[in-house]
């Protein structure tokens, strides 16, 4: 799919060999590289190029899919006629398939010439240049950089034809020397605005604080989370409560819970494509334009997000959240979690923490019950003990089993600045923020 | 195919020091049923070759679907333009184990191909286990199927020529009991998405989905009415499906060499089998026996060569309690001096070769069932995971699981529900006194072992029967 006029004939040919069949597809065209490090030298170097056609056939309520990655005649004929063999021999959903109407767009996909053309050898000259620096300090690198440029196009037999294209660019670096190391990670659709000295630097200042861990007793603390880590902690919420389709069947802590003020009025929570730090996706994958829903408003849980199968089937409307056909019985994600702004500087939340802990990253996430969304996982690369409203000493790694839902009612602080982390779709965009009621449940010997 | 593979291969020869090409073609169908309606049903099928090439002593890999001689040809030459970046920051050349050259057919041993059964039946019999499921307080049922048959070609340039069919089929169901503020999952024959094999769809039918449909919606029924496990330090038996995930989490990922060599470390982490610890590092009791084992016919990780074209092999990771062997690609085999035993994976043609599972699997004792449960005086029997996470060491675990059971006095009792266990690897596997028989072990097949950037999900089994630990803590998530 070189372009729109590309996209139009593929939807053409599709419909020519469907014919008189109701149909959906979905088509994402992708070049993805990503140049791999470890132990200071790139390890693992690859480039891929792929396209991915998903065509559903929908024949009185009864649906087939199939999803082919090549678009040749043949292919394309031959699969489609298994569609439409599948929606014969099929029993009807229950519940009347609708296919969505012709809408309007307001948003695209960001969008840069220079991370489409960015090239392996531009990578490994900036690996090069982070590897040589932290090297003289002691420290060996390793992480991920990847540039992407994605083309998706959306269509249906009533008309809807939504065609888009953005690019990414994602880096993770983690620096050790002996017990001593840092994390960042940086992503952003633009490779200009991705600065390797400022990455550089704020690597091994973290590092050469987080030393000579100490350990810690397990118990209830008061943490300060930094962005990576309540970005983690919203992904899996997002992923547990707020799927419109778990709310529906009484699985999620949303479904007995919508309209009440549960937590203090500085939490905001939303899907935002609007928000200025986010990648938003245009539109969801049967075309409904994608929108600002809000979670939790004000402390108040609203809703949740929801699929257009989700929708139809329970009444509900579609909020722009649906997934590709093979994912569709999960139901619906939010694809770009938001977490509002506070009014503190960081500096702010740690100078006013008497005693507390300060969290960089999470490890191995992961939900323990999902009506309370009590999570588990481990703490890593920087813990840090405050004390006087001051980062001391380093401590050894901690297990967390914490329900989000207390965390949230305890956070007192949320800082002004916020930064774009990785999500589970699009990224989640997260501020610092501090709770007087963390778990930590156990330790481990590093 | 091949030949245009060769044709690539005879191109690249004299700019490279090594070279493989791998086309890959799956289909894939996937049903998925709830509360007795049809919600998905799915076929994929996806081709292409990936070319990954050492030049400047340094690797380099592209992939493309685009499969005519032109564009494979420009695909070659970019994995070209990228082993020459890559080479820009290494510190030695790359070297490989050695390995014998191979010319070989693998096809996986099925007695029904399940893309020869009709979608009609395989949908009836999820629509007729779901809608069975469907009582009391279990106010959804979920059932689902999925079918692979891959088809690989592997070449390089020590004149490897490989041609590999593989067949895949799995499947299961679960229940769930709803309530106000609660909910509790039972699923059959284990967790997240059930049992999977490289069988035909005779392992589907040997599942008896219909005879345990209603026994796994009572379960789930019970559950919703349990108290919480309870909090402290008891004795515990781990079933098999459970115990499945705890081998491999707990020695599957730990064992596997790259993460040892920090190559890992950005992203899933380390490992606290560090090179020291080789045949020097007690990891279990005298009991405790894991092999990777890519030949034991069925398992989900088994096949005839590996991605980088070496042959299935057997060999021991712990052997009676003492740390042995690492799971190798040929790379990192070559930095111990040793050969790769098999492990070098790949998920499919846009990916290289990572060091993977296997069937990691967990030797079976030769005690009873009923004795293994007879010597606890007070303790739990835990089964089919609920949640799992792992420090990026490997040390420090805690899993949740659906089934929690009562033991009292050598008798299994009631329920409890939202179980959790939580241990440190070595000192939980010193702990194990008692693995059950060859009557109760089963390879459980764990379609979804993510790992590397970008991720790949590695089609992996663990063979266990179930065995017990003793003064494991204990408690119930909140």
């Amino acid at each position: 799919m070189r372009d729109i006029n590309s996209g139009k004939e593929l939807v053409n040919k599709i419909k020519s060999f469907i014919k008189n069949y109701d149909f959906e597809i979905i088509a994402t065209e992708v070049k993805s590289e990503l140049t791999r490090f470890a132990e200071s030298y790139i390890h693992q170097n690859v480039a891929e190029t792929n396209l991915n056609l998903i065509t559903k056939v929908i024949n009185e309520d009864r649906i087939g899919a199939v999803q082919m990655n090549s678009i040749d005649d043949s292919t394309i004929s031959k699969n489609v006629e298994k569609a439409i063999e599948v929606t014969k021999i099929t029993p009807k959903l229950d519940y009347h398939y609708q296919l969505l109407k012709p809408q309007s767009y307001k948003i695209k996909s960001k969008y840069s010439k220079d991370t489409a053309n960015f090239t392996p050898l531009n990578r490994a000259q900036l690996v090069n240049q982070l590897i040589k620096e932290v090297n003289e300090k002691g420290y060996e690198a390793a992480g991920a950089f990847t540039t992407e440029e994605s083309t998706l196009l959306v269509a249906n037999s009533e008309g809807v034809f939504a065609f888009d294209r953005g690019t990414k660019v994602d880096f993770n670096c983690v620096i050790t020397r002996d017990n001593s190391t840092a994390h960042t990670s940086f992503i952003d659709s633009d490779i200009n605005n991705f600065n390797i000295n400022k990455i550089t630097d704020k690597l091994l200042e973290t590092a050469l604080k987080n030393a000579e861990q100490i350990e810690i007793d397990p118990g209830v603390y008061t943490v300060i989370l930094s962005p990576e880590a309540v970005s983690e902690i919203l992904n899996y919420t997002g992923y547990t409560a707020f799927n419109g389709k778990m709310i529906m069947e009484n699985k999620s802590f949303v479904s007995h819970n919508r309209g009440k003020k549960i937590f203090p009025e500085t939490i905001n929570i939303s899907d935002d494509p609007f928000d200025e730090l986010t990648m938003p996706l245009p539109f969801d994958l049967v075309g409904y334009p994608r929108k600002k829903i809000d979670l939790i408003k004000e402390g108040v849980i609203k809703d949740g997000v929801h699929d257009h199968l989700t929708a139809l089937k329970y009444n509900k409307e579609c909020t722009g959240n649906t997934l590709s056909p093979e994912h569709a019985s999960f139901g619906a994600l939010p694809f770009n979690l938001v977490m509002k702004e506070g009014s503190n500087s960081v500096e702010e939340v740690i100078s006013s923490t008497k005693k507390g802990v300060y969290i960089s990253r999470f490890h191995y996430v992961n939900i323990l019950n999902p009506i309370s969304v009590q999570l588990t996982g481990m703490t890593r690369n920087g813990t840090f003990l405050i004390e006087d409203g001051k980062l001391g000493k380093a401590i050894k790694n901690m297990r967390f089993n914490t329900s989000v839902v207390d965390m949230l009612k305890a956070v007192d602080m949320i800082s002004k600045e916020r930064q774009t982390k990785s999500g589970f779709i699009g990224p989640t965009v997260a501020p610092y923020l501090r709770t007087n009621n963390f778990t930590f449940s156990s330790k481990t010997s590093f | 195919m091949k030949e245009i593979l060769k044709n690539i291969l005879d191109w690249l020869e004299p700019k490279v020091s090594y070279a493989d090409l791998r086309f890959i073609q799956t289909e894939k169908e996937n049903i998925e049923v709830e509360n007795g309606i049809l919600s998905s049903y799915n076929v994929s099928t996806s081709r292409g070759v990936g070319i990954r090439i050492l030049a400047d002593g340094a690797w380099g890999f592209a992939a493309s679907n685009n499969l005519d001689k032109a564009s494979l040809q420009e695909t070659a030459a970019k994995a070209l333009d990228i082993a020459r970046a890559s080479a820009l920051t290494k510190k030695e050349d790359v070297k490989l184990a050695h390995e014998d050259k191979h010319i070989d057919t693998y096809i996986t041993p099925i007695t029904k191909n399940p893309f020869q059964i009709s979608p009609a039946e395989k949908i009836d019999l999820l629509v007729k286990a779901t809608r069975m499921m469907l009582k009391d307080k279990v106010k959804k049922s979920e059932g689902s199927f999925s079918f692979y048959k891959t088809f690989k070609i592997f070449v390089s340039t020590e004149g490897s020529e490989l041609e590999q069919t593989i067949f895949e089929s799995g499947g299961g169901i679960a229940a769930y009991a709803i309530r106000e503020g609660d909910f509790q999952k039972r699923s059959y024959p284990s967790s997240f998405g059930g049992d999977y094999a490289t069988r035909g769809y005779e392992f589907i039918e040997e599942m008896n989905l219909l005879e345990n449909a209603e026994r796994i919606s009572e379960e789930a029924n019970q559950l919703l009415a349990a108290p919480p496990a309870p909090e402290g330090i008891t004795d515990i038996i781990l079933g098999g499906s459970q115990l499945a995930l705890q081998v491999h989490e707990s020695c599957g990922h730990p064992v596997e060499l790259d993460r040892v060599l920090g190559k890992e470390i950005s992203y899933a982490g380390g490992s606290f089998l560090t090179l020291d610890k080789l045949n020097n590092f007690t990891y279990g009791s005298p009991e405790v026996t894991i092999v990777a084992d890519a030949t034991v016919p069925g398992g989900l990780g088994t096949f005839g060569y590996d991605d980088e074209g070496v042959p299935a092999s057997k060999s021991y990771l712990v052997n009676k309690g003492k740390f042995v062997g690492y799971l190798m690609s040929r790379e990192d085999a070559f930095k111990l001096g040793l050969k790769s035993n098999g492990a070098g994976r790949a998920e499919n043609w846009n990916r290289i070769p990572l060091v993977r599972m296997t069937n990691i699997n967990l030797l079976p004792g030769n005690l009873e069932l009923d004795k293994l449960i007879g010597d606890i005086k007070k303790g739990l029997y835990l089964d089919y995971n609920k949640s799992w996470s792992i420090d990026d060491k490997r040390i420090n675990f805690q899993f949740g699981t659906e089934i929690a059971r009562e033991i009292k006095n050598g008798k299994l009792g009631k329920f409890y529900k939202n179980a959790v266990y939580q241990g440190i690897t070595p000192e939980f596997w010193k702990s194990c006194d008692g693995i059950s028989s060859e009557k109760y072990w089963h390879i459980w097949g764990v379609p979804n072992c993510g790992k590397g950037q970008p991720g790949q999900a590695m089609h992996v089994a663990h063979g266990t029967s179930p065995a017990r630990f003793r003064k494991v803590k204990v408690g119930a998530s909140k």
